[in-house]
């Protein structure tokens, strides 16, 4: 029995995994303390020497910032990737839509049945990564548009195109989220705990991948290869 | 569905939050000749009203300093420079030109009463005595038909030129039966349309009459909403808070008299230089939201030394309104200042969303799966426990499963 090595992750495809990852954990741990601090500053500086919550704020929209860019990147590589073009497997063609429901079978057969090829990524993990970056998306819109009700003024010191942009592009998440400022609000955080669900849910799905596919699925995002039974 | 998607259209329609101190010498030259040529205009007019604000202010024992004090301060709220401070004096003594009919529907006249009932009025609120106030239900001393032929009188003579005043919710469940009016039971809503129809501009005072306010929380048994709901194709000013602030009708109406316009709204038909900027922007306890020093519980050495309230629920982060700059009872206090927080009673659906004494995290809402009210966290949690069980299931059924099929 041999097997073959499949290059599936460049170094910056890696990388990029990872500040994602790292993104993520420093915008849950800051945005919870943002939305109810749950721990206490330290009562006998004086304020001035302080500023926990702007701390907080800072690195929130400064992961948020790294996140972002990251998406573009993710974007970027859904059309222009060497490897699998994920776009590809998104179209709801029957082909896409056979291999999504044998993945699917295959993880609720527990393994026992396996019938797809296993050696590139399959239109179930296009899909399920597609509803975390579209749930990152709705984060970026209604994260800015809480930002931008610290504009309250209409201006900024970057000058008053800043949030005059932040407006017209994420106003529409008021209506969308049902109609007040503090509807965003919840959505946003109600957002956090779905992004929460699926990286639990994908942690679990690459470590058991690894397990019962015997592939060595988990050494993607490591060392950014995995391997193939050769038939 | 329908209402959502009107609110995203209305979004995309917003006109932008810009507000403009700086005009230039130009507009602002422009302005002053509209303003002067107008107050001309009213000064020509009849007075509507017997109280005139000199009487007024020597009853109260003020001076024509005090006075003049007033039109500076009116003067800087309305964004204007200070060379306009004369003309906002003689709009001032103008205002019983103007007349107004204040009508009272579905609420608790608490707008009328913050008001009236003051013991030391300000000067706000003594103009606001001295305007030409043709029917109101709370004060007039007519009562029964001789009210209704009043308004009746009032509408004809002064069509197309008057104010009118809201004030309260409309309930339409039950075709408006909640709220009826007169011998003849007219509905509140019916009511609303037919005073509104000959007026010169709407001005809906109160969250009650702009929102829907306490009336249309849930349940909302009423059907209640608010006037831009219900009258259509007509200049609708919102002035929200639970009550309005004296000085934000006052600057409304003045506004009026000086331009015969309705000053620039904001996407929800607030006026912009009361309601442009947000509560918690010009806090005086910001300081210590950004160091990170909240009051843990009520009376706690946080709140002894006033910091900040957010973990009390305050919801100045998400309301936009003056009171940490106008403040209420002529500057004296407001509610932040009296160490409990910002209730967001100007914006919409305040009193389900932002009217608790908890951050929005720990706060009571309905799911997104409807049913019992539950906190954001409450079912955030609930979902990543489902998803761990879930996990734990499957990775327990998947091990049984490969060590089941390694034994055949």
């Amino acid at each position: 029995m041999s097997y073959k090595k499949i290059k599936r992750m460049t170094a910056v495809m890696r990388i990029n995994h990872w500040v994602v990852a790292l993104s993520m954990i420093v915008a849950v741990v800051t945005g919870l303390y943002i939305g109810h601090p749950y721990y206490q500053s330290f009562i006998a500086d004086p304020a001035v020497d302080k500023y926990v919550m702007a701390w907080n704020r800072l690195a929130h929209f400064l992961v948020a910032i790294i996140f972002d860019v990251s998406s573009v990147v993710v974007a970027y590589l859904y059309f222009f990737s060497r490897f699998e073009k994920p776009y590809k497997k998104l179209l709801p063609t029957g082909k896409n839509m056979a291999e999504f429901v044998a993945v699917l079978v295959n993880l609720l057969t527990l393994n026992r049945v396996k019938q797809f090829d296993s050696s590139h990524a399959d239109s179930f993990n296009a899909v399920f990564f597609f509803v975390f970056h579209m749930l990152l998306a709705w984060m970026l819109f209604t994260g800015l548009q809480l930002y931008v009700h610290g504009l309250g003024s209409g201006l900024s010191s970057i000058g008053a195109w800043w949030p005059a942009i932040l407006h017209l592009t994420t106003d529409w998440t008021v209506g969308v989220s049902g109609g007040t400022y503090m509807d965003v609000r919840i959505s946003h955080h109600y957002s956090m705990y779905a992004i929460i669900a699926w990286a639990i849910f994908h942690v679990y799905y690459q470590i058991w991948r690894t397990i019962f596919w015997k592939e060595g699925d988990i050494n993607i995002v490591v060392g950014g290869n995995k391997f193939v039974e050769e038939k | 569905m329908i209402e959502k998607r009107e609110a995203l259209a209305k979004m995309f329609s917003a006109k932008g939050s810009k507000i403009n101190t700086n005009r230039g010498a130009e507009y602002y030259d422009s302005l002053m000749q509209t303003m002067t040529k107008r107050l001309a205009e009213l000064e020509q007019t009849p007075a509507a009203s017997k109280a005139s604000i000199e009487s007024v202010l020597e009853a109260e024992g003020l001076t024509r300093r005090d006075f003049m004090k007033w039109a500076s301060a009116a003067c800087a709220a309305l964004m204007l420079p200070s060379n306009f401070t004369p003309l906002i004096a003689q709009a001032a003594v103008l205002m019983n030109r103007v007349p107004v009919i204040w009508i009272e529907l579905q609420d608790c006249a608490g707008n009328s009463e913050a008001i009236l009932r003051s013991d030391a009025p300000t000067i706000d609120e003594l103009i606001l005595e001295t305007i030409s106030l043709e029917f109101n239900e709370t004060l007039m001393a007519a009562a029964g038909h001789a009210a209704e032929a009043h308004l009746e009188e009032a509408m004809h003579t002064f069509k197309g030129k008057y104010l009118c005043v809201v004030e309260g919710a409309i309930p339409l469940a039950m075709n408006g039966l909640y709220g009826t009016m007169g011998a003849k039971a007219e509905t509140y809503k019916d009511h609303l349309i037919r005073v509104a129809k000959d007026s010169a501009a709407v001005v809906a005072v109160g969250t009650c009459a702009t929102f829907g306010g306490v009336p249309a929380a849930s349940p909302n048994p009423t059907g209640a909403v608010g006037v831009q709901d219900v009258v259509k194709g007509k200049a609708i000013i919102n002035i929200p808070a639970c009550p309005a602030n004296p000085a934000n009708i006052t600057g409304t109406i003045l506004h009026f008299v000086l331009t015969g316009q309705v000053p620039e709204l904001d996407h929800l038909n607030r006026p912009k230089f009361a309601f442009g900027y947000r509560i918690h922007d010009n806090c005086e306890r910001r300081a210590h939201f950004d160091a990170g020093e909240f009051v843990e519980e009520w009376g706690d050495k946080g709140a002894q030394n006033n910091f900040c309230l957010y973990k009390m629920g305050c919801k100045g982060p998400m309301t936009f309104n003056n009171c940490s700059i106008v403040r209420y009872n002529s500057g004296t206090n407001w509610p932040i200042g009296a160490g409990h927080g910002c209730i967001g009673c100007s914006e919409p659906q305040f009193w389900d969303k932002y009217a608790q004494e908890r951050p929005m995290s720990d706060t009571h809402f309905k799911a997104p799966t409807g049913g019992v009210e539950k906190t954001v966290d409450q079912f955030g949690l609930g979902l990543i426990t489902a998803a761990g069980i879930g996990i734990g299931i499957h990775a327990v059924a998947s091990l049984v499963a490969a060590k089941k099929e390694g034994d055949e």
